[in-house]
């Protein structure tokens, strides 16, 4: 990560009496894309908006590039529209008494510029999203995709130092969600913007960020790559959100110390042989395992670690994959197959999964 | 960077003080009228002294002898109502639920009964079915029969006059119901084997039900209020209701304020109640099944019965607003009311007096003045407020809703009594005046004005005015380039409401004209007591002539906004 870009330390936003964030710490590096990933009412959006301007905290400190655009102790708080942030919003909000280029030209003639640059970085913002030869058009007249993509050009025409996006995507059916999600990613590296991006979608998430914050309940979970969320998620919470997976309880074995192999006391007599990223405190009780990374065959266990017996309970067909749940010691387990392993309901199997994917959960 | 930090503190203060002083202005304009009123009812001592000399409750309990007022006033409101109801639900059923030719036509005018005055179609209906010489009667003794065949001068008239100019009202209310109910509900019932009438029996109309009782509870405190259908129709008979009795205890030589008082403060005490019902109502559970969104109702094909409710809808067009305003404009060319064309003498004597003779022109020009002075100045204070009331944070905003919207809880007439009975003894010198009016005016058509741009303020997504801030525009450049376009359609519509409402004010303008302040409404009334039902009818089609110039500049802004979003 190089040099940062936005701080935000202890930020604590209230709705009256309610507290909707509650001290959310969290650096962005200049260039980074950063998702904010989480559950409706989790702070996500308000943590967007106070990055924005367009909430007040009520404690904790927010600075861009260096300058320190809210503090509770100074009593600072910069205008929205003093802090040469650009934003995407979830409605698009596409003014639709305007052209296309008035709106995406918007931002320019609010710092004054000539004509000419104007028109130049219109063009261009225009050029990006694939939008130039709608410019003269009303934009009452434009379809959802082609209102998010003249968002997309009006936020970045005017090269803001930031870019923040408040799940830009949620009003686009699946197919077109899945197109933006694509053309988003390639736009922001070439572009190089910082961003923070929010979303209640975990495919989304994982697929188009450098780094991935969950956020719930008005806090942090976890902050990490999209591969390390996934591989190695911290709470039941994130384990849970994000991707599928089984969270056995159990009791941590004594005298674990850690980061490291870890051993795991199941239901049923069974220990697992588990992996912690953290230092155990030793109250931990349960693991997490990814529904993708347990596999299955046919036959008896053959006294290797996490090598269990079971039966297939039963089996759904969902065409990219497999889902089977499985009768084990330790209660039911959901496993995801690729469809070329097929095993009838009611056959008895064992499944296996690698210590490092059956991950112990903090507490 | 600092000053951002000073305005960020400073502002809410400014709000809330912004707040607290409208408030106290609204509330001040609404409420002390009516406390100077309550006081007056309980004056037991002289009539015109004040404040009053000795106290009681004697005016109250006199009410009681006048039994027969009260029970008028509940038969004809009851009666209206349920033809009001019968009529709006007929029609919004047709409209919603039915694939009735023309429809989109059809739901067009079936609007225009609200912008015809009760005062102008209580008197078309005078012209037309008065015993003896109204039209219907005339053509019945042409025919050689004797006796009258309709007399409008009658219990059943009045109500039925007043259900013609509520019924709109109802039809919008119960069909806004209808709209809002997913046609699933209804489809699920067709797929479990229900025919189309039992469908609406059983689903339809249980739905609805709470919207209709709504609709019904909401008519009946209008009825209640009313005046003009009452005054025009039933005097002649000498049929005599709380707002009629009213006016005739305050024209009486000398005037009888404390009982006139005592009346109004009873009236306003079971409008108010009626429509505190109507609210908890509205805010009952019971509009679950019925979500807040718009469906796209599918109608029910209806072969030949399509044409029998086509002809139903046209009917009441026909003689809520053709046939009155035929009548008028036939009368308003003669120099005595017939419609026996050979008898008929043409002349043009009533639109010259109406323009022309001094105290009428007068009443034109001040209408004209005030409609326009109040929709400018009243909607720019209304913008203001509804800003306040959606998108402030202040303290107390919902309480600043609450108090621009009691003026609609209050009767006109009685509201009009009290700014009477407040300002003549108040020694500010603007009783007599248009100033007066123009406050009282802006007073009743609050909850208008601010209904209006509500709806309008409340489409417009707050994300378009946070887009702005964030590309960099200061809040005045925001307000100038999003806001102020955005909502101009809203303001240019409540600015036409405002000034067709105060066109036809009659209700509030009647206690407080004066020689030197005349407006038309209560100008027609006059030139109907002095018996000119030609100069009345002049008067009245001038009256309708702007309101309907205003309804049709309001059609063509609404139509080319929302062309612009589709």
């Amino acid at each position: 990560m190089s040099e940062a870009r936005i701080e935000i330390d202890n930020l604590v936003v209230r709705y009256g009496d309610v507290p909707a964030v509650k001290g959310v710490s969290l650096v962005v590096g200049q260039g980074e894309h950063v998702t904010l990933l989480g559950p409706s009412g989790c702070g996500k959006t308000t943590t967007l908006r106070a990055i924005a301007g367009l909430e007040e905290p009520s404690g904790g400190t927010i600075r861009i590039a260096g300058t320190t655009v809210y503090s509770a102790a100074e009593r600072r708080n910069v205008p929205a529209e003093k802090r040469g942030v650009s934003m995407v919003f979830q409605s698009y909000a596409v003014w639709p008494h305007m052209s296309v280029f008035d709106n995406v030209a918007y931002g320019l003639r609010v710092r004054h510029l000539p004509r000419e640059e104007i028109q130049r970085e219109v063009d261009r913002a225009l050029d990006l999203v694939q939008m130039r030869n709608f410019a003269t058009r009303s934009a009452a007249l434009l379809s959802g995709g082609q209102q998010q993509r003249v968002a997309l050009a009006r936020a970045v025409a005017f090269s803001p130092t930031v870019l923040l996006f408040d799940e830009p995507l949620s009003n686009l059916d699946a197919k077109l969600r899945a197109e933006m999600r694509v053309e988003l990613r390639d736009l922001q590296r070439r572009l190089g913007v910082t961003s923070v991006y929010v979303t209640h979608d975990q495919e989304e998430a994982l697929a188009i960020s450098d780094r991935v914050v969950v956020m719930n309940v008005g806090g942090i979970e976890q902050i990490g790559t999209p591969e390390d969320i996934y591989n190695r998620p911290k709470t039941r919470f994130v384990a849970d959100f994000v991707g599928s997976a089984n969270l056995i309880a159990g009791k941590l074995r004594d005298g674990a110390s850690g980061p490291g192999p870890v051993g795991f006391d199941a239901g049923g007599g069974i220990t697992l042989h588990a992996w912690a990223a953290h230092a155990p405190r030793g109250g931990e009780d349960h693991v997490a395992i990814r529904t993708a990374y347990i596999e299955m065959a046919a036959g008896a266990p053959n006294g290797r670690a996490n090598v269990i017996a079971g039966t297939v309970r039963q089996r759904l067909f969902s065409g990219d994959f497999i889902q089977y749940i499985v009768d084990w010691p330790a209660g039911r387990l959901t496993v995801r197959r690729p469809p070329t392993e097929m095993f009838d309901e009611g056959a008895a199997i064992t499944v296996s999964f690698a210590p490092e994917h059956c991950v112990l959960l903090e507490n | 960077m600092l000053r951002g930090a000073d305005r960020a503190r400073w502002l809410p203060s400014s709000q809330t003080a912004a707040t607290l002083a409208i408030v106290i202005f609204c509330g001040g304009l609404v409420l002390y009228p009516l406390v100077y009123l309550v006081m007056e009812s309980l004056n037991t001592g002289e009539p015109d002294v004040f404040p009053p000399g000795e106290y009681g409750v004697n005016n109250y309990l006199d009410l009681i002898d006048d039994w027969h007022i009260l029970a008028n006033t509940a038969f004809v409101a009851c009666f209206a109502t349920a033809m009001a109801v019968a009529i709006g639900f007929l029609a919004a059923w047709t409209l919603t639920r039915t694939q009735v030719p023309f429809r989109a036509q059809l739901e067009r005018l079936m609007e225009l009964p609200y912008y015809m005055t009760p005062l102008v179609g209580a008197l078309a209906w005078s012209i037309l079915a008065a015993p003896h010489n109204g039209f219907v009667n005339q053509l019945w003794h042409v025919t050689g029969a004797t006796g009258d065949l309709v007399d409008i001068y009658s219990p059943f008239g009045i109500a039925w006059v007043m259900a013609l100019f509520e019924g709109t009202v109802a039809f919008v209310m119960i069909s806004a119901a209808m709209k809002s109910m997913d046609p699933a509900l209804e489809e699920g019932a067709r797929v479990l084997g229900a025919g189309k009438w039992r469908t609406m029996l059983t689903v339809t109309l249980p739905l609805v039900m709470p919207g209709v009782l709504g609709a019904t509870v909401f008519v009946f405190a209008e009825m209640l209020g009313s005046f003009a259908a009452a005054f025009v129709l039933g005097l002649p008979a000498r049929y005599v209701v709380v707002t009629t009795a009213l006016w005739e205890a305050v024209q009486s030589f000398p005037p009888d304020y404390p009982r006139a008082a005592a009346m109004g403060i009873a009236l306003f005490a079971v409008m108010f109640g009626t429509l505190s019902l109507y609210r908890w109502m509205v805010r009952q559970g019971n509009f679950a099944t019925i979500t807040g969104k718009a469906f796209r109702p599918r109608r029910m094909a209806m072969g030949r019965l399509a044409w029998v409710l086509f002809a139903g809808c046209i009917a009441y067009v026909v003689v809520a607003v053709v046939l009155p305003l035929s009548a008028l404009l036939l009368t308003s060319f003669q120099r005595f009311a017939t419609v026996i064309l050979s008898q008929s003498e043409l002349t043009l004597a009533n639109y010259r007096t109406a323009l022309g003779f001094g105290a009428v022109r007068s009443a034109l020009t001040n209408s004209l003045i005030l409609g326009i002075g109040v929709a400018t100045v009243g909607v720019a204070i209304m913008t203001v407020l509804v800003w306040i009331i959606y998108r402030s944070r202040a303290p107390g905003h919902s309480l600043v809703e609450y108090v621009v919207m009691f003026p609609q809880a209050v009767p006109r007439m009685v509201f009009g009594l009290a700014l009477l009975w407040a300002w003549l003894n108040i020694p500010i010198p603007i009783y007599g005046t248009l100033w007066l009016l123009a406050l009282a005016y802006f007073t009743v058509l609050l909850p208008l004005g601010v209904r209006t741009l509500a709806g309008v303020v409340l489409q417009i997504d707050k994300s378009l005015e946070e887009c702005a801030r964030v590309c960099g525009a200061s809040w005045f450049y925001q307000l100038r380039t999003v806001t102020m376009p955005l909502l101009r359609p809203g303001i240019a519509a409540a600015w036409l409401l405002v000034f067709i409402a105060s066109v036809r004010e009659l209700g509030v303008s009647i206690f407080l004209v004066s020689p030197n302040a005349k407006v038309i409404a209560p100008s027609i009334i006059s030139s109907w007591l002095s018996s000119s039902s030609e100069l009345s009818a002049a008067l009245a089609l001038i009256q309708t002539a702007a309101v309907f110039v205003a309804l049709i500049v309001l059609l063509r802004a609404t139509r080319r906004y929302s062309g612009e979003l589709p």
